[in-house]
């Protein structure tokens, strides 16, 4: 009770105020600017925090994923061009309610929707992530192995359609992770000859590379495309008759998207996704969706915001990444010392409620400035191509280079931009690779340490009963869709 | 196709293993250095192996555009321009090099972008973090 209290007492020390503010104001502004996703835009200003210290830090990056999941909205619903990809759902039915005029009712709806869900899976993070550090505290290497070999097996189902792409992305991020001294030998494995990389391949460059570069790229392949943009009236709260009629899908979805944030390396996207689905099953007025449903809108918005504080459950309690940007900030932490899960619940509880207190003040924040400002931010959502992206280029060459002052990591990200580039337009999305990549240090060592425990022996994880049930589940998530297709294929 | 240059990069891979140096056994603890990359190596040649009899043949892809490989391209050449002009020179070249790539063509405003953002930049980094760039052999 004493570190919550202490943590919620930073709200207001002014520097973490001022953090949160700017993460949520620039959350917002770049979740409406299509392309720049939250995922994007904390790898991008990942390298900034590292002179802040860890509170500050987590702060931001916690308040931009905060904030992008809403500002991803304003574009899906004036432009039908989610700013972030965990809108895409949102746009089924704001976009038609912005071309017959209610844009502003439909905004109004998301910040409402975005900021319960958010309130509610925070909430739940305070409650849950302890409790699940609780369990894992008394894991060994074994335990810890099993778990990140869970973690990986999720991303089969993160990024792209193909489960096959998706994990040989994740186990090529894992490589990636093998780069450099190897910590038991101190033999140089991958390193080429190439001084910087004995240390390892830095996480920030990689994820500028991945995510800024390679979209820039995707950019100028779509740069004949242009949208059309809905005119925005007044924004305004919602009535209480739509409050009424969207209450059960923001329940609805708040839980779910907790729920589907929770579920290692599933994120805000897929959230959305279902929360859509499931909103429209149980909605009285099923044939509105797609014409422009404010349910359709409240759901989605609802989920993917939920879904924010979900993700950050396994994350800190853990270790693990619950999402892609979740990824990022837990790479983000590491640069700063901290290693996420169960131990830190003992060792730094003021920074865990810190962090707690913080994302709650940013989901009240862009409830604020979404209802105030979504005119301002969605004009900013209309920067041209041709200066948005060479800006972005800038700043990403900033990004790689300042944390060492070497150009060899803007090489590395220039690299990793083309290689995140040919991986889309083959079908490997970049995000398993992320996940893999933060992962790949913890399968080595926990795999290591066990098998010295056990004797060299693999035979020694069945004698591991949380490990070989980890291991099932394991199993379990990347048979059950094969299953399942086989099953009904059967007549 | 796919499948078939994962599984090329991961024979590669797992060549450059062997040349990875060799310690006695006392250190490795019967797990060496080329161990876990060896095992994650498999595993991808097994998935890639399996991504052939699930999708054995992809659709063709569209041609990349060209404006890919153009801007691609200045992204390399700015790169390239650095060592020679300095940091700051070279994002304010680049800044309007893409902007006119990309199709800008008011002089004025993409002038105006460049030495805007580059003295950002410069006052942000530079004064404010105290982040050296590099200068270039013509400073």
């Amino acid at each position: 009770m004493d570190a919550f209290l202490a943590g919620m007492a930073l709200l207001v020390d002014p520097k973490i105020l001022l953090v949160v503010f700017l993460g949520t104001l620039i959350g917002i502004i770049v979740g409406a600017l299509p392309g720049i996703s939250g995922s994007t835009t904390t790898a991008l200003l990942l390298p900034f925090t590292i002179t802040m210290g860890p509170v500050p830090a987590i702060a931001f990056l916690g308040a931009i994923y905060c904030a992008a999941n809403f500002g991803g909205s304003i574009t899906a619903i004036l432009v039908n061009s989610p700013g972030d990809p965990s809108a895409s759902a949102t746009a089924f039915d704001g976009y038609p309610m912005a071309q017959r005029g209610e844009a502003g009712r439909a905004l109004g709806m998301s910040a409402v929707a975005s900021a319960i869900g958010g309130i509610f899976s925070v909430v739940v993070l305070i409650i849950a992530a302890p409790l699940l550090a609780r369990v894992a505290y008394s894991f060994g290497p074994p335990e810890y192995f099993a778990l990140a070999v869970f973690g990986l097996s999720m991303v089969a189902m993160t990024g792209g359609d193909s489960m096959l792409k998706n994990l040989i992305a994740g186990a090529f991020g894992v490589l990636i992770a093998t780069v450099g001294q190897d910590l038991t030998t101190g033999v140089e494995r991958y390193t080429f000859g190439i001084h910087s990389f004995t240390d390892g391949i830095e996480f920030i460059p990689v994820l500028i590379g991945l995510f800024a570069l390679t979209e820039l790229l995707e950019q100028a392949s779509q740069l004949k495309n242009k949208p059309w943009v809905a005119k925005l009236g007044a924004v305004r709260l919602p009535s209480w008759q739509d409050i009424k009629e969207c209450s059960k899908a923001i329940s609805i979805s708040s839980v779910l998207g907790t729920f589907i944030g929770i579920l290692p390396a599933l994120g805000a996207t897929t959230a959305a996704m279902i929360a859509y689905v499931e909103t429209k099953r149980w909605s009285k007025n099923k044939a509105q969706f797609g014409k422009g449903a404010i349910e359709g809108v409240a759901g989605p918005e609802a989920a993917n915001n939920a879904a924010v504080g979900g993700a950050m459950v396994p994350t800190l309690a853990l270790g693990i990444p619950g999402s892609t940007t979740t990824a990022i900030i837990l790479a983000g932490l590491i640069v700063q010392g901290v290693r996420p899960g169960p131990h830190l619940f003992t060792e730094q509880p003021i920074l865990l409620y810190a962090v707690f207190s913080s994302m709650l003040l940013a989901n009240l924040l862009y409830l604020v400035l979404g209802l105030g400002f979504a005119k301002v931010f969605a004009r900013i959502s209309l920067i041209p191509p041709q200066f948005l992206w060479p800006a972005v280029f800038v700043l990403s060459v900033i990004g790689a280079y300042a944390p060492n002052q070497a150009m060899a990591e803007v090489w590395v990200a220039i690299a990793f931009g083309f290689i995140g580039f040919f991986m889309r337009r083959y079908g490997f999305s970049p995000a398993p690779l992320v996940i893999g990549l933060v992962l790949g240090r913890m399968v080595e060592e926990t795999l290591k340490q066990s098998l010295l425990i056990f004797d060299l022996s693999w035979g020694g994880f069945l004698g591991r009963p949380i490990a070989m049930t980890l291991f099932g589940l394991t199993a379990l998530f990347l048979l059950a869709p094969w299953a399942l297709q086989k099953l009904r294929v059967r007549p | 196709m796919a499948a078939a240059v994962v599984a090329a990069i991961a024979v590669a891979l797992f060549a450059a293993t062997y040349w990875f140096e060799q310690m006695p056994e006392g250190i490795t603890r019967g797990f060496g250095a080329e161990a876990f990359p060896r095992l994650v190596l498999g595993t991808i040649l097994a998935l890639a192996a399996l991504l052939t009899v699930v999708s054995p043949t992809g659709e063709a892809l569209p041609r990349i555009p060209a404006m890919v490989w153009y801007s691609g391209a200045a992204l390399v050449a700015f790169m390239a321009v650095v060592p020679v002009a300095g940091m700051l020179p070279s994002m304010f070249l680049f800044l309007l090099a893409l902007g006119y790539l990309w199709g800008e063509r008011r002089h004025w405003l993409l002038l105006l972008n460049a030495a805007l953002l580059t003295a950002i930049i410069w006052a942000i980094f530079v004064k404010g973090f105290g982040v050296q760039l590099p200068k270039g052999v013509l400073a």
